[in-house]
């Protein structure tokens, strides 16, 4: 599968701690919310990047292996969604959501992280329209289906809510939490 | 999170072991400082650490860093340096062994027990080598 990354590290033949190192500093280039492509050979770069990512509050998001290759994703965490102010007022669980789903009930699932999250696992069927593009990509939409917004953690579907509900959508749901709790069924865009 | 590490031993074995633990936890955010004494002196010492020894026995690893592509300590000295690390060399091993600040990389401190101590009296993570 093929993801888009806002900035790609190249750490191949680097040893430990190299791509670490390397990683944190290409970190700095980034705006919060990228995400990062970090290619690396060091076979234990996997198990490190994940525990990097926990411990600076970064979001570790797959890793594929090309050959000896592997090319590890991180997204840059985002100070807003820490804070995680909600304000779009019509909300449904997660539950709530799995159980449209599963009654085949007619409605549109729009994911609206980035497109390196959404390949590594999203909701079957959901739409990808980043948040950063919803206003080019409207035109993608159907102002009269009912609307399902899901992000990671609730924040960004909150901001997605708000800007479909003044475009004039009639029925639009921010799903909360996100999917870092959904335990539904979930596709990667390579299979 | 903050990390404290001594140095206490002189080998390239051992500069491995305390400047990639070290650069790994600055790159991590943490604050990290690290105290070398006695043989671990040579460590940061502006010849010494260019050729430090490999174990008796253990030569033949030379050709194994070069594989693997390992950094040398000069190179992860400064990068440590660069990300904030603190190295402090003991006083007391540089009076009994007669060495100056100026026989050190740039950037050192100097200090006693007790500013390592008082370094590492809340650290997370303490370490020695």
């Amino acid at each position: 599968m093929s993801i888009t990354a806002n900035y790609v590290l190249d750490a191949k033949g680097l040893a430990c701690p190299m791509p670490i190192v390397k990683t944190k500093k290409a970190m700095t280039e980034l705006l919060p919310g990228q995400v990062i492509e970090i290619q690396a050979t060091d076979k234990g770069s996997t198990a490190d990047l994940k525990a990097w990512a926990e411990t600076t509050g970064n979001q570790y998001l797959g890793t594929i292996e090309e050959g000896i290759t592997l090319k590890h994703y991180l997204r840059k965490a985002s100070e807003n969604e820490v804070k995680l102010e909600r304000t779009y007022s019509d909300v449904v669980s997660l539950n709530e959501l799995l159980t449209k789903i599963e009654g085949n009930e007619k409605i549109t699932v729009l994911d609206v992280r980035e497109p390196a999250e959404y390949a590594f696992g999203h909701i079957p069927g959901a739409k990808s329209i980043p948040l950063g593009e919803l206003e080019q990509r409207l035109n993608e939409l159907n102002q009269e289906d009912e609307i399902h917004i899901i992000c990671r953690s609730g924040s960004r579907s909150d901001l997605a809510a708000k800007q479909l509900s003044k475009k004039g959508f009639k029925i639009i749901k921010n799903v909360v939490s996100g999917m870092k709790d959904w335990t539904g069924p979930v596709e990667t865009e390579n299979n | 999170m903050k990390v404290a590490i001594i140095a206490a031993n002189g080998g390239l074995f051992d500069a491995y072991k305390v400047f990639n633990i070290a650069t790994a936890a600055a790159a991590t955010d943490a604050e990290v400082g690290i105290f070398f004494t006695f043989e671990g002196l040579n460590l940061i010492h502006k010849q010494a650490y260019k050729q430090l020894p490999l174990p008796e026995g253990k030569e033949h690893f030379q050709e194994g860093f070069q594989k693997a592509n390992v950094p040398s300590i000069e190179e992860l000295v400064s990068m440590a340096q660069e990300m904030g690390v603190k190295l402090i060399a003991c006083q007391m091993t540089m009076d009994v062994m007669s060495l100056e600040k100026e026989h050190f990389v740039e950037g050192i401190e100097v200090g006693g027990a007790a500013s390592f101590l008082n370094f590492a009296k809340d650290a997370n993570v303490t370490l020695s080598f």
